[in-house]
């Protein structure tokens, strides 16, 4: 690299083309942060003239419904009516509109495979944030507009299309934001008809295959006095919401999976010194932050850290997508980059071998000793991008290589690093489940490093992590490859624990009712528990990994009614316990779990910083999600909290943490 | 973002007044020298797209700061990097390790990649350095016009291309 190198690069730049829709985005944010910006000179003028007299008016009185003042400035009943019935002749012609564009959205080659997966995922997401935006519009005036009753999102907004079309004939001069409403149209006869006209865009989303999930609901202690879940150390999650985040989108709903926020940090939880146990759990209890009535019961579990003396060789094998999809910076150059990171820190008697899928699969290198890394770097960099993806072919091929090359009381692990899109050979979803599931049982480990967005299959690469003994990580910047393969390489690489199960039985003379803070894609049934058959999640060295439960107290007000006839029974009984915490895991190579027990007393000291930290995350997970039950508590309450008790932060994530709420908080102000 | 004829500083002086439509053809209009300028400075196609998203809502926000004193590009100039500082404070640092820039550099695949890499080693040598070799050596702008964007002496600016020079030979010959 020299200087006339570096201005080459840089004029290179000069050529780059903005992405169109990127650039509209930014453009129409621009344009709204620019009417908002104005709300001192916009209250004058219409203070001087109000109503619809004044042609020069700004537009923010229109859009910016959310400011209720400016709102009730509008009075004169002509526009209300007008408004009322338009939307009335609209809510029909919307349901039409809704008939009529579904086929058209089915018939999309690419989305047809996802909704066919996942039926109702791509709408039901962000369907939910357009009944927000609709009934925001119309929320200021009820008493006008009682008899409009939203019947279906979609019309909802094309209602709102159309009715401030009507405005736009009225009000002929409102040029610029009218328009915007006007492209919204557009979009919808084009067939598009879930992106929001105001919010920020989460079109790039809407090819992002998620898996929909309810949160947990809340659990009456003597209907259902036991809680059993698998643990989860993916972060996944995580990523992608910051992902998001940062381009100034709120996530999909279906994106927020609380459990990965809250593992995406680490948490200094002791760790047993000896190898006995693999792990040691904490349980503190402390004041729910949203509801004063309630409380946190905070379960944190660590792994021991690997000494250097029980570093075990690893066998690794690199499944890597070299599909045309993968052809994007932040897909192969990235992979490549993740993966000699990796190399860096592997002991030379280590081996690694590549294995790459596109229209086939093939290896590119067989096992070779890390001691001979020019060799493996050379291979990594010849790789380029192109064609379909043959992704089971290549899982086959990797297994098959892990299989080859298995080292006994070691490490065989499968990194597979893709964007997930699957579309040739074996594409069924439950034959690739069960193909995984057979491997699982010969010991091999599966890693997953999702990369790129816009066509990304999360739900795949979580059904293929869980059923793997695998990890699900997320890839969006050189910065996480850092995270996720270097500091917590040993993490990643070495499992002390499979199979790792939580119960918690709650006592029901001290907890009249209680709810699992996320984890709802990895619910399992009571009896599940002891029996050593069922598969569970798998905990690396040095991981932790937390959960929080929301209690009720009994004598406090919970959310469910008391029932009439229950006998008063079992009180007294271990008065001074909320409830007994059980694990169940299994050490690498075994069959029989072994079991880990303790009380949760009442009387725990009110929480280390970490466990409010955790209820910070999990607090704003909520949020994201649907703060169904978090009732005042807003984002500006979690960032407060999270703030103070960031802690040591070596690392800076949770500094990070702080700053996506704060992008969380904008975004959610631009919708 | 190099030249600006008559029509944008009517432009500005309409957006300074409240007139939407004349700032929406403006940010139209900026977007592109804005982009390019961002890619320079981040060598990501991503995060230029975020910085200019967030340096266009900074200019609907500040436009009627704009005192007219200086040119209206070097106070984009200096709007947009202020952006990329902010978008990179609070984000984990990202630079990788020093055999590895030189290991990827011998790829000829993607020039971003590369850019981000020499960009983030020059990012290593200090506060300020990043800015002046993007203003000089990506946009071709004179020491004094960067010294006026970053608000330094001229003599600064010269001082930092200087040393990035010999920074430059010396990964050279290191690899």
């Amino acid at each position: 690299m020299n200087e006339e190198e570096l201005k080459r690069l840089f004029s290179e730049a000069n050529f780059e083309q903005p992405d169109a829709e990127k650039k509209r985005a930014a453009i129409e944010a621009a344009n709204l942060a620019y009417s908002q910006s104005r709300p001192a000179q916009s209250k004058k003028s219409s203070n001087a003239t109000q109503g619809n007299d004044d042609p020069d008016r700004p537009m923010t009185n229109i859009i910016d419904l959310s400011r209720r003042e400016k709102m009730s400035q509008m009075s004169q009943r002509w526009i209300y009516s007008g408004m009322a019935s338009a939307a009335v002749i609209v809510l029909a012609v919307g349901i039409l509109f809704s008939s009529l564009l579904v086929p058209n959205i089915v018939g999309r080659p690419d989305t047809a495979r996802n909704i066919e997966a996942t039926p109702a995922e791509p709408s039901v997401a962000t369907l939910e944030e357009i009944i927000v935006t609709g009934s925001r519009i119309y929320a200021n005036d009820e008493r006008e507009l009682e008899e409009v009753t939203v019947s279906t999102p979609q019309a909802a907004q094309i209602e709102y299309g159309i009715a401030a079309s009507r405005m736009k004939a009225e009000a002929a001069k409102y040029a610029s934001a009218t328009s915007k409403m006007a492209e919204a149209k557009r979009l919808q006869s084009e067939g598009r008809m879930f992106i929001d006209p105001m919010s920020p865009p989460e079109v790039d989303a809407n090819q992002d295959n998620f898996q929909t999930f309810e949160t947990n609901p809340i659990k009456l202690v003597k209907d259902e006095p036991v809680s059993t879940f698998s643990i989860d150390v993916d972060t996944a999650s995580y990523s992608y919401v910051r992902r998001q985040l940062n381009q100034g989108v709120l996530p999909a709903k279906s994106a927020v999976r609380l459990e990965e926020m809250l593992n995406y940090f680490s948490y200094d939880y002791p760790v047993p010194v000896s190898t006995e146990a693999p792990f040691l759990p904490t349980v503190s209890v402390l004041p729910s932050p949203w509801n004063a009535h309630n409380k946190l019961v905070h379960i944190g579990i660590k792994g021991y850290e690997l000494p250097a003396s029980e570093v075990v060789r690893s066998n690794l094998v690199f499944l890597l997508d070299v599909s045309g999809s993968m052809n994007q910076p932040d897909k192969l150059p990235l992979v490549k980059q993740s993966m000699s990171m990796l190399l860096g820190l592997l002991q030379p008697e280590d081996t690694v071998a590549i294995v790459v899928y596109a229209g086939a699969a093939g290896t590119i290198l067989e096992p070779t000793p890390v001691s001979e890394k020019q060799k493996i770097l050379s291979a990594l960099n010849r790789l380029s991008a192109g064609g379909s993806t043959a992704g089971a072919e290549g899982i086959q091929l990797a297994y098959q290589l892990a299989e080859s090359s298995f080292v006994r009381d070691g490490v065989n692990r499968v990194f597979l690093a893709t964007d997930g899109d699957f579309n040739v050979g074996m594409t069924n979803r439950d034959d690739l489940q069960g193909f995984i599931e057979r491997k699982r049982e010969s010991g091999i480990y599966l890693s997953i490093l999702g990369f790129g967005q816009g066509n990304y299959q999360d739900a795949l690469m979580q059904q293929l992590a869980q059923n793997g003994n695998g990890i699900a990580t997320y890839i969006d910047t050189l910065g996480e490859a850092q995270k996720v393969l270097v500091e917590e390489a040993q993490s990643q690489l070495f499992p002390i624990a499979n199979d790792v199960k939580l119960q918690v039985e709650f006592n029901p003379a001290t907890v009249s009712e209680y709810r699992l803070l996320g984890y709802e894609t990895r619910g399992l049934k009571r009896e599940d528990f002891n029996n050593d058959k069922v598969d569970a999640g798998e905990i690396g060295a040095g991981h932790s990994v937390t959960a929080i439960y929301e209690i009720t107290p009994r004598g406090s007000d919970g959310l469910l009614d008391e029932s009439r006839y229950e006998s008063t029974a079992a009180k007294n009984q271990q008065g001074d316990e909320y409830g007994f915490l059980k694990i169940r895991y299994k050490k690498p190579g075994e069959k029989v779990s072994k079991l880990i027990s303790q009380p949760i007393n009442m009387d725990v000291a009110g929480g280390s910083e970490d466990a409010r930290f955790a209820a910070a995350v999990a607090g704003f997970a909520q949020l994201l999600k649907d703060g169904r039950y978090t009732g005042q508590w807003s984002l500006d309450d979690a960032l407060q909290m999270a703030l103070e008790n960031k802690g040591q932060d070596t690392y800076g994530y949770r500094a990070e943490l702080t700053q996506l709420i704060r992008k969380a908080i904008t975004a959610d102000e631009m919708r | 973002m190099q030249q600006q004829t008559i029509d944008h500083l009517a432009l500005i002086h309409s957006a300074q007044a409240g007139d939407e439509a004349s700032f929406s053809v403006l940010v139209e209009h900026f977007y592109d020298q804005m982009y390019r300028f961002a890619l320079k400075y981040s060598g990501s196609r991503t995060d230029a797209q975020d910085i200019t998203q967030q340096a266009c809502i900074k200019l609907a926000k500040s436009i009627h700061q704009f005192r007219f004193e200086a040119a209206f590009t070097t106070w984009l100039y200096r709007l947009v990097i202020n952006c990329a500082k902010d978008w990179y404070r609070g984000r984990p640092d990202t630079t990788t390790t020093e055999t590895l820039v030189i290991e990827v550099s011998d790829t000829s695949g993607d020039s971003m990649i590369l850019l981000q890499q020499t960009l983030s080693a020059v990012d290593r040598m200090g506060e300020g350095f990043r800015e002046a070799v993007t203003l000089v050596l990506g946009e071709g702008l004179s020491h004094r016009e960067a010294a006026e964007i970053l608000g330094v002496k001229e003599s600064t600016i010269s001082w930092r291309i200087h040393e990035t020079r010999k920074r430059l030979v010396a990964m050279e010959a290191n690899s």
